[in-house]
Parts: C-alpha cells; sequence; structure tokens
C-alpha cells in the first residue's frame, strides 16, 4: 500500500528533475550577473551608448584609463586646427565584428545619427558634425568651441558603431549573439578583435535585486556578480571565489546653502566642513575611503591632501562667527539657537547612513541638526530648499573635471544649487576651459579644489566602494571604472 | 439581457475606464520627480537647462497637460503607445515581450493555488480542526504576514545555493519561472483554501447535506458532491478581486529571480518616472479589472441564476 502511494510521488519528483536542468558548474563559457542590462543596442536611444560599451560590445574613439587618463582606443590621436574644428587620426587594423575596417566614413556616418537623434550626445559642446577627411582621418566641428575634445568623445553616448539594414555592429571585444531586453545578452568573442581566441563566450544576465544577485553567486550560476550590496559580503566568505572591492567615482558630498541664514557665512561652513570625520562615514557604511576634494584619488586631477578634521579649530570658527556655546550645550547668536535641517535621498542608502553620523558630529560643537528625508533631490536641490543636502554624483565621468567644476560650482550655473559666488573661482574655471594642456589642467583642476576648500559651498564625504563577487573562472580579473566599463577585452578564464 | 442595456454596460464601463486614465495621467504628474531630471542623473549627464529642454519636447513633456493626455488617448486607442522615456524603445514592443512571462507567472501561479487551495480548502471543511484545516490556517495568516521578498529569497538559498537543485537564473524557461509561480502560488493558497472552506462549511449545515448522509453516502462524498458547487461559486466570488490585480501583482517574483517580465519593468519605469510607460501600463490594467469583475459576476450568474 505504501508503495503505491509512493510510485505517483516518485514519478512527480522524477519527471521535475528531468524538467530542470543540471546545476552550473565553472566552465570556459561565463555567466556575468549585473544589476542592470543595456535596454537596447542603438546607441541614438536612450543611455544604451553606456551601456553597450560597459557590457564590452562597443568602444568609443578614447576612453578613460584605469589611471583616470583620457587615452585613445579606436582613434589615435586628436589635434585641434586653428578654426577650432578637430582633425581625429583613427588607429590603424581596427574591425567592426563583421570584419568590415573602421573608416572615417562609417565612424562620421554613426556618430552624426547618434548627434541627431540623442541629446545626451549635445550636452558638452552642443552639435557636433563629423566628416572624413580621408579613409582613416575625422574632421569634428563643434557647435561650441572646446579645447577637450578626446573627453567628450569618451563620453558615453559616443559609441562607434555600423548601421547593416537594422542590424546595428560594434567593434568591442564581445559581439552579441543573442539579446533579450531586461533579461540577458549571449556574446561571443569579437573574431575580428586582437586575441579573440583567448576571449570565452559570456552570458549576461540581469538580476536586478543585489540580494538575489549574491545568491546567484553563491549558488555557482554566475561567474561575475556586479555589484554586490555591502551586507552580503559576509554571507560570501565560505564560498568558492571572491569577492573584490574597488573605488568608484560617485563621490559622496553634502552641500551647503551659502545664500542665506547661518551658511551665507563661510566660518560656519569650514566649521561644518572641519568637524565632518569622514573616517566616521567610512566606517558607517563600511566600504570606501575618505574623500581629498571632488574626485575619486585614481584621478590625475585629484586632490592629493586628506581633509582636515578639527573639531576644536571649528568651534574657534564658530566663535568668531558670533556662534557662542550656551550652557545646553547650544550655539546662539543673538538668541537665535543654530538648526539646520539635513537632507537626503533613499536611491542612495549611503547617505542615510550618513545622516546621524553627521547629526552627532555637528552637535559635538553646538549646531542642532533635524534630517529629513526627500524622494525628490533634484528638485530640493534645484530650489535651494534646503541647508545641507547630501549628494552622490560621478564628477569625472569622461575623465576631465572641467564639466563637474564648472556646472555645479561657477556663478549662476545651471547646476550651482549652493549659489555659492568667487570671482577668483569664476577666473580661474575660465582658464580651466580655454586651457587644453593637459598637465596645466591638472594643475587648474587642483586650484580649483583648493579654493572650494577654503570657502566650503560643499564638503567633500567619501569616495565609496562597490563590491563584486568573482568565481574561481575570473581569479585575477581587475574590476575598475565604476559601471563604464565592467566587461573589458582582458576578460579571460583564468588558468 | 437587452442590446440597449448591454450598450448601456460597455458605455459606462468605458466612461469609468477613461475616468481612471485621466486619474491616472494627473496622478502620475503630480509625483514627485521630475522625468527629465530623475533621467539625468541616472544617465550622469552634466548638462544645462538646453539639453533638459530637448528630452522635454523630446518626450512631448512641453505641451499642456490636456494635449498630453489627448494625444496619449489617441495613441492608445491607435495602438501607437509611443516610447519609454528610459529605454528609447517602443513600449508596444517591450509590453508584448515581457508580458507572457507575468502572465506566466500570474497565471501559472493563481491556477496551482487554486488547484491546491480547493483541495486543501474542501479537506478543511471535511475535518474540522483536522491537519488541512490547521493547514489552511497557518498558510493563510503567513500569506497575510511574510514578506513576499523574504520567502522568495529564502527559497533561492535553500533550492538555489543549499541544495542546488535548480538553476534559478541560467536555466530554461521553465526552470526560470518555477520559484516565482511558487511564489505567487504560496502567497494565494492560504487564502483561497480558507474560501473554499467556508463554501462548504455552509453545505454541511444544509438540510440536503443531511439528506445524502440519511440516505448512506459517506461525508466526503456528500460534501463533495453536494458542496462543490458551493465552494466553487464563494472561490468565485474572492477569486475575481485576485485576478484582477494578477497583471502587476508579481513584480516580486520576478525581482528576486530576475525575470524579465512585465511587472519588473513597471518597478523601473515608476523609479525613473518614465510616463511613457505607466500611463499604457495603468490603461491596460483598468481594462483587465474591468473585464475580470464582470467577467467573474457573469460566471457567477451563469452557475447560479438565482444570484442577481
Amino acid at each position: 500500500m505504501t508503495l503505491f502511494r509512493l510510485k505517483p510521488l516518485l514519478a512527480a519528483t522524477a519527471i521535475c528533475a528531468a524538467l530542470v536542468t543540471p546545476v552550473a558548474t565553472y566552465a570556459e563559457d561565463l555567466v556575468i550577473g549585473q544589476t542592470f542590462l543595456a535596454s537596447g543596442l542603438d546607441p541614438a536611444e536612450g543611455s544604451n551608448g553606456w551601456a553597450v560599451v560597459s557590457h564590452g560590445i562597443a568602444e568609443q574613439l578614447f576612453q578613460v584609463s584605469r589611471d583616470g587618463e583620457v587615452v585613445p582606443n579606436l582613434a589615435a590621436s586628436a589635434v585641434q586646427n586653428a578654426d577650432s574644428s578637430w582633425l581625429v587620426e583613427l588607429a590603424a587594423d581596427r574591425f567592426f565584428s563583421d570584419g568590415t575596417p573602421v573608416t572615417a566614413a562609417a565612424v562620421a556616418e554613426a556618430l552624426n545619427r547618434t548627434g541627431a537623434a540623442n541629446p545626451s550626445a549635445r550636452a558638452t559642446a552642443g552639435r557636433m558634425v563629423f566628416s572624413a577627411v580621408d579613409e582613416d582621418t575625422l574632421r569634428v566641428d563643434t557647435e561650441q568651441p572646446t579645447s577637450i575634445l578626446p573627453s567628450i568623445l569618451a563620453e558615453w553616448a559616443f559609441p562607434v558603431y555600423r548601421l547593416e539594414g537594422e542590424e546595428i555592429i560594434f567593434t568591442g571585444p564581445f559581439a552579441v549573439e543573442a539579446f533579450e531586453p531586461g533579461g540577458s545578452i549571449e556574446m561571443v568573442p569579437n573574431a575580428h578583435y586582437a586575441g579573440a581566441a583567448d576571449r570565452p563566450n559570456v552570458t549576461l544576465r540581469r538580476i536586478g535585486d543585489g540580494q538575489s544577485l549574491a545568491l546567484a553567486f553563491a549558488s555557482g550560476e554566475v561567474d561575475m556578480a556586479f555589484h554586490l550590496p555591502v551586507e552580503t559580503l559576509p554571507m560570501l566568505a565560505g564560498i568558492e571565489g571572491e569577492a573584490k572591492s574597488f573605488p568608484v567615482a560617485y563621490q559622496y558630498m553634502m552641500w551647503m546653502n551659502t545664500r542665506a541664514g547661518a551658511l551665507a557665512d563661510v566660518r560656519v561652513r569650514r566649521a561644518i566642513d572641519l568637524v565632518v570625520n569622514r573616517a566616521d562615514l567610512v566606517t558607517a557604511v563600511q566600504a570606501g575611503v575618505p574623500a581629498t576634494g571632488a574626485f575619486a584619488r585614481s584621478y590625475p586631477f585629484a586632490a592629493t591632501e586628506d581633509l582636515p578634521h578639527d573639531p576644536e579649530e571649528a568651534g574657534a570658527l564658530l566663535d568668531a562667527a558670533g556662534w557662542q556655546l550656551g550652557e545646553d550645550g547650544m550655539r546662539r547668536r543673538d538668541g537665535v539657537a543654530l538648526e539646520l535641517v539635513l537632507y537626503a535621498f533613499p536611491q542612495r542608502p549611503d547617505l542615510l547612513t550618513f545622516q546621524p553620523v553627521l547629526r552627532g558630529a555637528l552637535a559635538e560643537i553646538g549646531i542642532s541638526v533635524r534630517t529629513q528625508v526627500t524622494e525628490n533631490p533634484n528638485d530640493v536641490a534645484t530650489r535651494g530648499a534646503f541647508d545641507l543636502l547630501l549628494w552622490a554624483q560621478h564628477t569625472a565621468p569622461a575623465g576631465d573635471p572641467g564639466q563637474f567644476l564648472s556646472l555645479f560650482f561657477e556663478t549662476g550655473a545651471a547646476r550651482n544649487y549652493t549659489g555659492w559666488s568667487n570671482a577668483d573661482y569664476d577666473a580661474l574655471i575660465a582658464e580651466l576651459r580655454a586651457e587644453s594642456d593637459p598637465q596645466a589642467r591638472i594643475a587648474l583642476a587642483r586650484d580649483a579644489q583648493e579654493m572650494i576648500a577654503a570657502q566650503a559651498p560643499v564638503s567633500f564625504l567619501v569616495t565609496p566602494e562597490w563590491h563584486v563577487g568573482l568565481s574561481p573562472a575570473l581569479a585575477g580579473y581587475e574590476p575598475w571604472g565604476s559601471d563604464y566599463y565592467v566587461i573589458r577585452p582582458d576578460l579571460r578564464v583564468a588558468e | 439581457m437587452s442590446a440597449t442595456q448591454t450598450l448601456q454596460d460597455i458605455g459606462r464601463l468605458a466612461l469609468s475606464w477613461l475616468a481612471v486614465c485621466a486619474a491616472a495621467f494627473v496622478l502620475l504628474r503630480l509625483m514627485p520627480g521630475d522625468p527629465v531630471e530623475v533621467f539625468l542623473a541616472h544617465v550622469n549627464i552634466q548638462s544645462g537647462p538646453d539639453i533638459a529642454a530637448e528630452y522635454r519636447a523630446q518626450w512631448g513633456l512641453d505641451r499642456s497637460i490636456g494635449a498630453q493626455f489627448l494625444r496619449w488617448l489617441l495613441g492608445f486607442v491607435t495602438l501607437d503607445w509611443g516610447v519609454s522615456f528610459e529605454t528609447g524603445r517602443s513600449v508596444a514592443a517591450e509590453f508584448s515581450a515581457r508580458l507572457p512571462y507575468s502572465m506566466a507567472i500570474g497565471f501559472g501561479g493563481m491556477a496551482l493555488a487554486v488547484c491546491l487551495g480547493f483541495m486543501l480548502g474542501f479537506y478543511a471543511a471535511h475535518r474540522h480542526g483536522g491537519w488541512a484545516d490547521r493547514g489552511s490556517r497557518l498558510l493563510a495568516v503567513a500569506g497575510q504576514t511574510l514578506p513576499a521578498f523574504a520567502v522568495g529569497l529564502v527559497l533561492l538559498w535553500v533550492l538555489g545555493v543549499q541544495l542546488r537543485w535548480i538553476n534559478a537564473f541560467g536555466g530554461g524557461a521553465l526552470e526560470r519561472i518555477l520559484l516565482p509561480t511558487l511564489l505567487v502560488a504560496f502567497f494565494s493558497i492560504g487564502s483561497i483554501a480558507r474560501l473554499t472552506r467556508a463554501g462548504f462549511m455552509e453545505v454541511k449545515t444544509s438540510p440536503y447535506y443531511r439528506t445524502a448522509l440519511a440516505k448512506g453516502r459517506s461525508e466526503i462524498a456528500a460534501l463533495w458532491h453536494h458542496g462543490f458547487a458551493a465552494g466553487g461559486l464563494t472561490l468565485i466570488a474572492g477569486l475575481a478581486p485576485e485576478l484582477a490585480w494578477i497583471v502587476g501583482g508579481t513584480a516580486t517574483a520576478e525581482i528576486v529571480f530576475g525575470v524579465p517580465g512585465l511587472s519588473e519593468r513597471v518597478v523601473q519605469a515608476v523609479n525613473q518616472r518614465d510616463y511613457a510607460v505607466l500611463q499604457p501600463y495603468i490603461a491596460l490594467v483598468a481594462i483587465w479589472i474591468m473585464l475580470v469583475l464582470n467577467g467573474g459576476r457573469m460566471l457567477r450568474k451563469f452557475w447560479d441564476p438565482r444570484l442577481v
């Protein structure tokens, strides 16, 4: 009787076992899990350009190196003409994945198409017109004069491609074999890219939730998990493979509204900047390094000195500004308490973690802080409806410091959220804008950061770290470049 | 039902749908967060107001809200649903690619829940206080109290990581929707079982059930024979609202198990303030809810004409 009842159960189990495929083992074909995936392959649409470069499918004329420098990729060089136009020389022996050589005419056709359709391609220098001078030389005319065309061409909006009917063909180390939007991309090595024989087939799979991604890595279903929430790392400690952490350029900072009230006084802003203990912030979020300025330390134009932490000096500055410490531990001036509102937004959970740490630090010098959370930080920032506002920003996505230092700090600039205005700074940025020599630009960018630190319209806090799970098959692969270059030509199966 | 009344019903439904769409259109725009600013921040474009204005014009957000609504409505009824702000892809194409996943998970999960829940409810009514009764109560409470996200992660941990019975992310289509379907079913079995039980229990107090027992039929046979219709009717009444939310109700399962379904896409669209995706989705869900609720009512009337 018991056996009779067991038979259907065993049959059902056997059917279920037959329906599921065998559990994955590490093989020469790699599976990469990411929390994001290209929603399409046409760089003229949405943010596809960013995704196809990040996935190793496409390349730009220039790219940002691991050291944060703009270096040639499909281009060999770029020189500016006397009339402000540019000539870009293409690198030799570069091919699309169908074997067609990369020519100036093909590049011009693609980038003109993208420029016409995608406003993001017009963000830095306005509309750019590309024309082929000869087979290997490209002329670029920009709507707004620029001294940093290579950096602009390293922006995500400018991958090179070729249209073959409806199909889009790229030049990256991997070519798309099959694409399920929102789900996965099957990629094979681009046979016309140097070193193709050493590269594996790659399945790129989107797993939107970080916790699920960590479990997929723990189960051995993915060879790379990009990127993992910090709280999942202890769970992965015992499994095969490793979790690597690397700094990313999405700097955490705190805007200070300089328009009115206590924060209009530079001494109060400096005091706040001095009382911030960046090491405590790093401890609170369990990852990252204290910021030295506007840029992650990997960039050549990053500030090199640690930002000071000096509560005593902070107290002295507040005394000098007339904010006296009362018996209740609160600072007051003319009977008015020094109270500030600190905003953060939940889209960046680390910023919420910072709030109580900062509130505690400011309380030490007698500043009362009320913390608030907003779902709409852009609106709060644009309206200037804050005292202190925690923020996350990739400050040099194309390997150049000029855009961030200008757009967020120049007098009246579109994203000058703090309302800060300084004529010397404006003059310095004008000089930076005109300067084309890389070394001179580095020096100017550092000067600009020193001016910002002295006036403190912002307090740069932490350069965060992201965490990537790598199976033994990818031992030795080094993640870098934030989420801009996740899959690169050096992706190989470890021996 | 006369033709006039049918036309009146259809007209009433169409007006309701229009009102829902219009209200949703306004409410979406009242949500905090400008889609252009959200997009620019998301893709890390450092630009001035001119680029934002270009996107606003490209996405039709520079027109009055009335003009935007009329344009959307005309597009929707002519099946031109526009393109997603975020991806630039055709919304209709995105929906058609993703809907099969959501439907498979939603309907698969609900079908499983109905089959298991109905039988569990029947046995719960048959043996008051027995294992089925206690089990169904436990499942109903669990379905109401446990967070779906956590249950999904536990399923992954046990079946995928510890036992390694299943490739939740990399397997074939069936394997990929198996766990999400189980998750959806898990959260409905208990409530369906309790609903069904209530229908069967009502029959147990009826004279015809007692007569059947007096005639010598076994308890279980009499309950099944005489209670099936009552249990089914109760289930349909309770199931219609659950089915109404099946499109979109599978978001948690899709997110946890990385299934590229429609519900997961809608969650992304909410985060991105992608009105172009949200508006047709709401319009479709409104149509679906009307169909399900009215379909359920008609089915019950068909099954038991005494119901008005």
